[in-house]
């Protein structure tokens, strides 16, 4: 039974202390066409509104019975910020995430403006953070991208990855920028009250990268960023992530998160007990996808596994089938009053 | 013509500069196979593609990684560049045909694609790159265009991966013929599958795996004794 707020649950989840059952949130995005739909409006016209992007997040968590709420939604807010542009699909059928339209051509071009945390859609995040925390409901749960992931936002992402060969000081200078970036905007976004703040370095997975490369290229400057910020603090990478575990679990993070590529039970062994896990659940397949007579064991499997909370791997793809979010739902609250590897039970 | 030893010196070079991604050596060696009078088609199969393979077995054992594979990739087109002028006229006829490839509106990520259009590029297709963040009906209208028999579409995202099953449904409806590769972190069999494509690759890495392998066919195919 359930004897703790949802805002209480989590937050006491993250530090490790006993909750009365296991919380259901993420630190990706949870919006879903429910939300969207109710609130009237075009999925493209969320992304520059405070109350949109409160209200959706909101409602979808209210829709569902989520214990957190999480914005924004999309990557660009920071590459707009800094000058890159922003392309939110106003007149695509359905639902297109906004992507960057222009990139800096060489490392030598990039220089951050002094004053991106006001430009373009930053004021209006911080904004919803503001009123999320304001309710004071649900958790609040905030994210920025990795260095590397938002260097690729701005850069092409060859010049990033050959260039770690061919010219490393200059790949090493431009993680120094992003890296003063992400620990400007989290701490920025902690400061405004949110109850946990998730770092996405999700494009920088043994699909792309060697574990040797993880290690001199993306570790020191995650392990930088992680030193830096207060807790709870959370480290989530998607696609192949059993190679480095071990590494990620160096940075200095509360939790890791991985996704569907992983293999959790394995995971759990290498971190220990003493580290928060979550993930992870193919999103898009689960919920969107599959029937919901089939989502039950998807979710108990990662319960199983040695989760302390069950999470999509990456954003929830928001046209989700309501019996599979349901069903998520339903499967979390029917198993989860059992203590987890990291987190035991009030 | 050039005499055996001397053509299997070339070929290695070519080979092994794209495996070590030592441009200079492909460069250097094209331009040997150029002047010697070496048949340009070998050169590129048995020498630029060849060493290709090789790149994938590597990628197979973990030993390179995505930026490797780039940069065996920029040392491949050093060559290709140099020796695709000189491609006899019979080996231009045999061009595999015609392929419109590109990353699907919503997704600015085009690494997977470039590698699946080396590919094409080293098997002899005619490629229409339509770049990235193509909106849907772009596919259907350039492959009306042009005829061409493939079309080949990437996403590196879920949330961009919804737009293909509306090209393949646009293309499909017009020329049930044409054959359509899927590519991308979030495509799985089951997806291509269900969007009603006739192929996939998962991955850059993977891509480079399909695409090596539809060249090592070819090359099987062409022969490896051309001279």
């Amino acid at each position: 039974m359930a004897t703790m707020t949802p805002k209480e649950r989590v937050k006491k989840f993250l530090k490790r202390e006993p909750v009365d059952t296991m919380p259901l949130f993420s630190g990706m995005g949870l919006v879903t066409v429910q939300a969207i739909e109710k609130m009237g409006i075009r999925f493209a016209q969320v992304h520059d509104s405070a109350d949109y992007l409160a209200g959706s997040a909101t409602l979808s968590s209210e829709i569902f019975g989520f214990d957190s709420v999480i914005v924004p939604y999309d990557m660009c807010t920071i590459p707009e910020a800094m000058g890159r542009g922003c392309t939110t699909y106003a007149q695509a059928e359905g639902i297109l995430y906004p992507t960057v339209p222009t990139k800096w051509e060489t490392l030598d071009q990039v220089e951050i403006n002094a004053d991106y945390m006001h430009q373009a859609r930053m004021p209006a995040v911080e904004e919803a953070y503001r009123k999320l925390v304001a309710q004071n409901k649900f958790a609040v749960g905030a994210w920025v991208l990795g260095p590397f992931t938002l260097g690729g936002q701005v850069i092409e992402l060859d010049l990033l990855l050959k260039g770690i060969k061919k010219n490393p000081e200059g790949v090493h200078g431009f993680m120094k920028k992003m890296t003063a970036v992400v620990i400007d905007v989290a701490k920025r976004y902690q400061s405004l009250g949110v109850d946990y703040l998730n770092i996405r370095e999700m494009g920088s997975g043994t699909d792309l990268l060697s574990p040797r490369m993880w290690k001199q290229l993306i570790q020191p400057y995650l392990q930088e960023i992680f030193a830096a910020l207060e807790s709870p603090k959370i480290l989530h990478i998607c696609g192949g992530t059993d190679l480095i575990v071990e590494l990620m679990n160096e940075c200095g993070a509360d939790g890791l998160s991985f996704d569907q590529k992983n293999n959790l039970a394995e995971s759990r062994k290498k971190i220990g007990n003493d580290v928060l896990l979550m993930g992870n659940f193919d999103p898009y397949g689960t919920l969107c996808q599959m029937e919901a007579a089939d989502v039950e064991p998807v979710i108990k499997g990662c319960m199983d596994a040695g989760v302390d909370a069950v999470w999509p791997g990456c954003d929830v793809w928001p046209e989700v089938k309501k019996e599979n979010v349901e069903a998520w739902v339903a499967t979390v609250r029917k198993y989860g009053a059992q203590p987890t590897p990291a987190v035991g039970r009030a | 013509m050039v005499q055996e030893d001397r053509r299997k010196e070339i070929l290695d070079n070519l080979s092994q500069g794209v495996v070590e991604y030592e441009e200079d050596r492909v460069e250097k060696f094209s331009h040997a196979a150029v002047d010697e009078g070496m048949n340009a088609f070998d050169a590129i199969m048995n020498g630029l593609a060849a060493g290709m393979e090789i790149v994938g077995d590597l990628y197979d054992k973990q030993e390179y990684f995505v930026p490797e594979i780039l940069m065996c990739a920029d040392a491949l087109y050093k060559g290709l560049d140099i020796l695709k002028p000189h491609l006899d006229k019979v080996d231009k006829k045999d061009a595999k045909g015609q392929v419109v490839i590109g990353t699907v509106q919503g997704d600015v990520h085009d690494i997977g694609k470039n590698l699946i259009k080396m590919m094409f590029d080293v098997a002899g297709f005619t490629v229409h790159d339509l770049g990235r963040d193509v909106p849907l009906e772009s596919f259907a209208e350039e492959q009306l265009r042009t005829d061409a028999e493939i079309v080949a579409l990437s996403a590196m995202m879920t949330t961009t991966m919804m737009g293909m099953k509306k090209v393949i449904a646009m293309i499909k409806q017009k020329n049930p013929d044409v054959a359509i590769m899927l590519g991308g972190a979030p495509v799985t069999k089951d997806v291509a599958k269900l969007f009603g494509a006739d192929g996939y690759a998962e991955s850059a890495g993977n891509a480079v795996q399909e695409a090596i392998k539809m060249i090592s066919q070819l090359r099987k195919i062409q022969g490896n004794g051309v001279n």
